[in-house]
């Protein structure tokens, strides 16, 4: 990506360059940074194993972000878009779990509103905080999608 | 955004309208998303402060909605590029303060390395603020060099 900003010809080209490098450095980022906001409210240790899968997304999304920005050959730009794939998943998955984990704590039926309404507002397992993988993960897509446009 | 799209030329210029639209409808779905969480938790308290995301949120999802469509008008981007600009401080100060109120919680403010890292994982997530700046930081790189 880095190399790819250097070569631009076009103001399009630099203009497109710099915001794949940008938004390269935001999902890089955004991958260790929910790690480590996962680690820290020790998410890892609950008792579910779906509760790792999105410190295993940021481990393996972090360092491929990176490699990105120095390479963007064929196998590195698969994986990468594949993994920001499984991010994207993941925040929806996890959304989901919240939602279902929230409903089964409080003894309700998400097939009703209010069953519905109350298993949204739990505060210790936000649901629409799950999303922040899949945010982070479309961010990833944006870029990895637009790699090898050229004019 | 769209009319960009929509008179690019070139695959270049296509791609970097198609990047802009997506991070800005993420940034979009983010600010009703977020004022949506807050909202649930109960966020908005008695005081100012608490309120204050779901204020920015106001001008925040009109000016994003509008600059789909119209960038080009100068006091419409001025009002896009403050409000980018307002919603990084709100993150920083919520993280900020967040961070000291936790403190207070636990009998004072202390900023030596183990009680401030304790409190950083404290009741109110200091990170999470943070999200209103990551919405500001990409609204602006989505109007940089945007004609």
């Amino acid at each position: 990506m880095i190399q790819r900003l250097m070569q631009a010809q076009t103001d399009d080209e630099r203009t497109l360059a710099f915001l794949q490098n940008f938004f390269l450095l935001i999902a890089a980022f955004g991958f260790v940074f929910y790690g480590v906001e996962h680690w820290v409210i020790d998410h890892q240790v609950l008792d579910h194993w779906t509760a790792l899968i999105p410190g295993w997304v940021s481990l393996a999304g972090a360092p491929l972000a990176v490699a990105m920005f120095f390479s963007t050959r064929k196998w590195l730009t698969y994986t990468f878009v594949g993994v920001m794939a499984l991010a994207f998943l993941t925040g929806l998955l996890g959304a989901l779990l919240h939602l279902v984990f929230n409903a089964s704590d409080l003894g309700v039926s998400l097939f009703s509103i209010s069953g519905f309404l109350e298993s949204m507002q739990v505060p210790y397992r936000p649901v629409l905080a799950g999303l922040a993988h899949t945010h982070v993960g479309a961010v990833g897509l944006a870029v990895g999608l637009t790699v090898w446009v050229k004019d | 955004m769209i009319p960009a799209f929509r008179a690019a030329t070139t695959n270049t210029g296509r791609a970097l309208e198609i990047v802009r639209m997506v991070l800005m409808f993420l940034v979009f779905g983010g600010m009703l998303g977020y004022a949506l969480e807050l909202y649930v938790i109960g966020h908005w308290l008695p005081t100012f402060q608490s309120q204050i995301p779901f204020y920015v949120t106001v001008p925040g999802v009109i000016f994003v909605a509008w600059i789909f469509f119209d960038r080009t008008t100068p006091w419409v981007r001025i009002a896009f590029i403050a409000t980018m600009l307002l919603m990084i401080v709100t993150g920083i100060l919520g993280a900020y303060y967040h961070w000291v109120w936790n403190m207070e919680d636990a009998g004072g403010i202390d900023w030596s390395f183990m009680p401030a890292m304790e409190e950083f994982h404290g009741f109110r997530p200091v990170l999470a603020a943070l999200a209103y700046t990551n919405m500001g930081v990409t609204g602006l790189a989505c109007i940089f060099r945007a004609r």
